[in-house]
């Protein structure tokens, strides 16, 4: 579904991200994680065709995408959320919903005006379904910006869901969420990935990435240092050394 | 009562040029080109009746669309620069303009009198409403079918997925993008319309006050043309209106006894508003307690 | 072949009148780009308090009969003075993040201060005083006028002393560190008030400058000469790189040479016309600023 191949990113002299490779299968949910700097939303912003990349290639479905501006890539059909949380503040929760359906599927099934201008039963009820499957039902009239935290994120995720992605690039979602928080997100994201999206899954918080991942990356200071299953990488010493800075003894 | 025909006109061209501004200001874009669009307007409308004895309608359709024209090209290059650099820009292509009719000589003699833009002279006899026997009642008339018409499509575009596109891009270009929005398209629609729309307020005004000179699009005009929605607050169209009434009718006119020292307060009033009100007279807690109060009751639909 | 060298002759002249000039240009640029740095915000009261101090220099010349360089620290001091109201007006109670609050009153502030020199010398121009306008220095086929030559030195020195400033001196240190991270500069006990309350008379004094030998190079001052110079002084801020200085310093040369370059090649009238055209084509090649070295998108 998605490759990377040799994908750099240089910011002058930086080497935010060095030669990475990494082949995400469809249906996956493959995990992205290292340190803070280590490259992690540089790759995830790549793909989305935020930043251009200094070297390498991005290939999505066959096709290359590499440099293409980001609206294209979710006309592709590549979301993403954010790390914080970039919601249409004084837009309402179906606003913010409303202007996200940009898919080729979208924009094929009605006609400009009726896309731009009109409102259609249809539109209406695929909004509605994911609000209710995101809980935000009541809130349709909200402005984003009032919602509490936990609404948000799922507003955040919702945002990217309606759009109809193939892949869903997630970006540090489980960032300040409690235990419960993280059990619920992880349910949400298998139940995404059930319903036929792959997800990369950019994560700090341990316990999500062991869960949920199929198989998943190490990056450390722009460089995959490791790659595998979650079983591999909790033992794989270098991910260690990376992480804790010191080689060998871990009790 | 001739006094207030013009001042309604005054008022409701001055809103179409507001507008022309608030459009840009959804989708981020802080313009003082709008005044260039407006004398763009003003001078093919303008041309077109006195010189080419057209009527007034297609007058004012071709003027608004040649503004929009212009708009648009601006509206690329427009792309390329942000915030106050886009302010910088703009006031300079509105001096560009102003500067281009400065020196904008065409001369027609239509029916034994030389009519036609006079370079340094300005363009005067642009009496098309005298010359088909409009009275000041009727054009006054004319004016605010027109702005009602185009207040009532922005107060409809607020409402459609459109509005919210155009906010959404001016709230936050990165989520925008992301979400599928195209940047550049919306931006440089926006600018159109803007365009447009100040264009059609361009060519009213020129009927309206016969004469036009490059002096009257300065600075000062392309800043009264973002103090209405900066005052008036972007919830919706209205606030802009009341921003207007409150400046052109309220300060301008009744302020008109101070003679030559009402200059001299106005700008000591914007210095006071903006700090008393740094959010404009009509915010958001404002516009929902006018809401509240004329609409009784919050029954707020699908839109912000 | 005479015809040809003779126009080369008067190009190369104009532009090297243009460079002289454009040292004021560069001044008001700078200007502008102090306070770009200092808040982010523009501040376009900026020439109109320039001339400000100009005028009130003229006013001291007229009431005193005193000496050029009393008539140009009187109008550097008031033009700080100026500035530092300014300051209190459209920045220092306005909210941080409102950029459209500022910018709004600070337009107010140029109105206002436009409006107040047009009461007190009821709109007509006033003779201003130059130095060494007698004074031309040949140079081959090339003359250079003494009173440009003067007021090159005099912007050229100011420079300098507010490089001086802002570079070797604790107060400039502070307020570059306010410009680059305020809030960091305030946890590490910089008053940050008190330091863009100094940018602005400093700013302002630098202005006061330029207004000085504006006037002075052109013989006169005029509420006419306001706007124009805003909106040239904000184009060579634009074209020098916002909070670039020494983007502002060459741009001012540019913006000045081109504008005498114009006036030769196409008159007064239409002179303003390319320099606005000047500004397109920078923002089209270069949006950044001169010296910028992003070219990819951010």
């Amino acid at each position: 579904m998605l490759n990377l191949e040799g994908l750099s990113k240089h910011f002058g002299g930086v080497k935010a991200l060095d030669q990475l490779d990494i082949k995400i299968e469809k249906g996956e949910i493959f995990g992205l994680i290292g340190p803070n700097g280590s490259g992690k939303s540089t790759t995830v912003n790549l793909i989305c065709g935020v930043y251009p990349a200094t070297r390498g290639r991005i290939i999505f479905q066959n096709e290359e995408t590499t440099n293409k501006p980001p609206h294209q890539q979710l006309r592709r059909g590549i979301a993403r959320t954010f790390q914080n949380i970039r919601l249409f503040e004084n837009l309402t929760v179906w606003q913010n919903l409303w202007v996200a359906q940009n898919s080729k599927e979208d924009v094929a099934k009605q006609n400009p005006m009726a896309r731009w201008f009109g409102s259609s039963a249809a539109v209406r009820e695929e909004i509605e379904k994911i609000l209710e499957f995101s809980q935000l039902a009541e809130k349709s009239n909200e402005p984003a910006g009032s919602l509490a935290f936990g609404e948000q994120r799922r507003l955040e995720l919702a945002r990217a869901v309606v759009a109809k992605p193939k892949l869903l690039l997630l970006d540090e979602p489980a960032a300040g969420m409690n235990l419960e928080e993280v059990e619920e997100l992880g349910e949400r994201i298998r139940n995404l990935r059930d319903s036929g999206i792959t997800i990369l899954l950019v994560e700090h918080v341990m316990e999500l990435v062991m869960e949920v991942t199929d198989r998943m990356a190490v990056l450390n200071f722009g460089q995959k240092i490791a790659e595998g299953t979650p079983t591999e990488i909790q033992n794989d010493p270098k991910v260690q050394e990376a992480y804790l800075g010191t080689s060998s003894e871990t009790t | 009562m001739d006094y207030y025909f013009g001042l309604s006109q005054t008022i409701g061209i001055h809103t179409l040029l507001g507008l022309s501004a608030y459009i840009l200001m959804l989708t981020g874009q802080l313009s003082l080109a709008q005044v260039g669009f407006f004398a763009i307007g003003a001078y093919t409308s303008g041309i077109l009746t006195t010189m080419f004895g057209y009527h007034i309608m297609p007058a004012l359709l071709i003027g608004s669309l040649v503004a929009g024209f212009f708009a648009f090209l601006i509206g690329f290059p427009a792309l390329r620069v942000k915030g106050l650099m886009l302010v910088v820009a703009t006031i300079a292509f509105s001096q560009f303009v102003s500067l281009f009719f400065f020196n904008l000589d065409w001369r027609k003699t239509v029916n034994g009198v030389e009519v036609g833009p006079d370079s340094t002279q300005g363009f005067r006899e642009i009496r098309y409403y005298a010359a088909n026997g409009w009275d000041s009642g009727e054009v006054a008339l004319f004016v605010w079918v027109i702005v009602v018409l185009v207040m009532a499509a922005l107060w409809w575009l607020d409402r459609s997925r459109a509005g919210a596109v155009l906010r959404a891009v001016g709230e936050d270009e990165l989520a925008a993008q992301s979400v599928g929005l195209n940047l550049t398209a919306v931006k440089v629609i926006a600018m159109t319309a803007g365009g447009v729309i100040a264009g059609l307020g361009g060519s009213l005004y020129a009927h309206s006050t016969t004469y036009v000179d490059h002096l009257t699009f300065s600075i000062l005009l392309a800043t009264f043309a973002i103090a209405y929605p900066i005052l008036g607050g972007l919830s919706g169209v209205f606030g802009t209106l009341v921003a207007v009434i409150f400046i052109q009718g309220i300060l301008v006119e009744g302020l008109r006894f101070l003679g030559d020292w009402r200059n001299l307060l106005f700008g000591l009033l914007i210095v006071l508003v903006m700090n008393l009100k740094p959010e404009g007279i009509i915010d958001a807690r404002v516009a929902q307690l006018l809401k509240r109060t004329f609409l009784g009751g919050g029954k707020g639909g699908k839109h912000a | 072949m005479e015809d040809f060298l003779f126009e080369l002759y008067d190009l190369i002249q104009s532009a090297a009148d243009g460079v002289l000039f454009g040292s004021t240009y560069a001044l008001i640029g700078i200007g502008f780009t102090l306070i770009f740095g200092a808040m982010e915000k523009l501040n376009m009261s900026y020439a109109a308090s320039s001339f400000a101090g100009a005028y009130t220099g003229l006013a001291v010349l007229s009431y005193f009969d005193a000496p050029f360089l009393v008539v140009l620290l009187s109008a550097v001091l008031s033009a700080g003075v100026v500035s530092y109201v300014v300051y209190l007006t459209c920045f220092r109670f306005i909210p941080v993040h409102n950029h459209l609050a500022s910018l709004m009153a600070s337009v107010g502030m140029l109105f206002f201060i436009d409006e107040v020199i047009i009461h007190a010398t009821n709109a007509s121009p006033l003779a201003f005083p130059a130095l060494f306008d007698e004074v031309m220095i040949e140079i081959g086929p090339f003359g250079l006028r003494g009173d440009l030559i003067f007021i090159f030195a005099i912007s050229m020195l100011s420079t300098v002393a507010l490089l001086l400033l802002l570079f070797r001196t604790r107060l400039g240190f502070a307020t570059r560190a306010v410009s680059q991270q305020g809030v960091a500069a305030q946890l590490c006990g910089i008053d940050i008030h008190r330091t863009n309350g100094i940018t602005f008379i400093i700013a302002g004094m630098l202005g006061g400058v330029g207004g000085a030998m504006i006037g002075a190079s052109v013989g006169m001052l005029s509420p006419l000469l306001t706007i124009p110079v805003t909106v040239k002084g904000l184009i060579v801020t634009v074209i020098g790189g916002l909070g670039n200085i020494p983007g502002a310093i060459v741009a001012g040369f540019l913006v000045g040479a081109s504008e005498n370059l114009f006036l030769f090649l196409r008159g007064v009238n239409e002179r303003d016309m390319y320099v606005m055209l000047l500004l397109f084509v920078f923002l089209v090649f270069r949006p950044h600023g001169i010296f910028s070295r992003r070219s990819e998108r951010d």
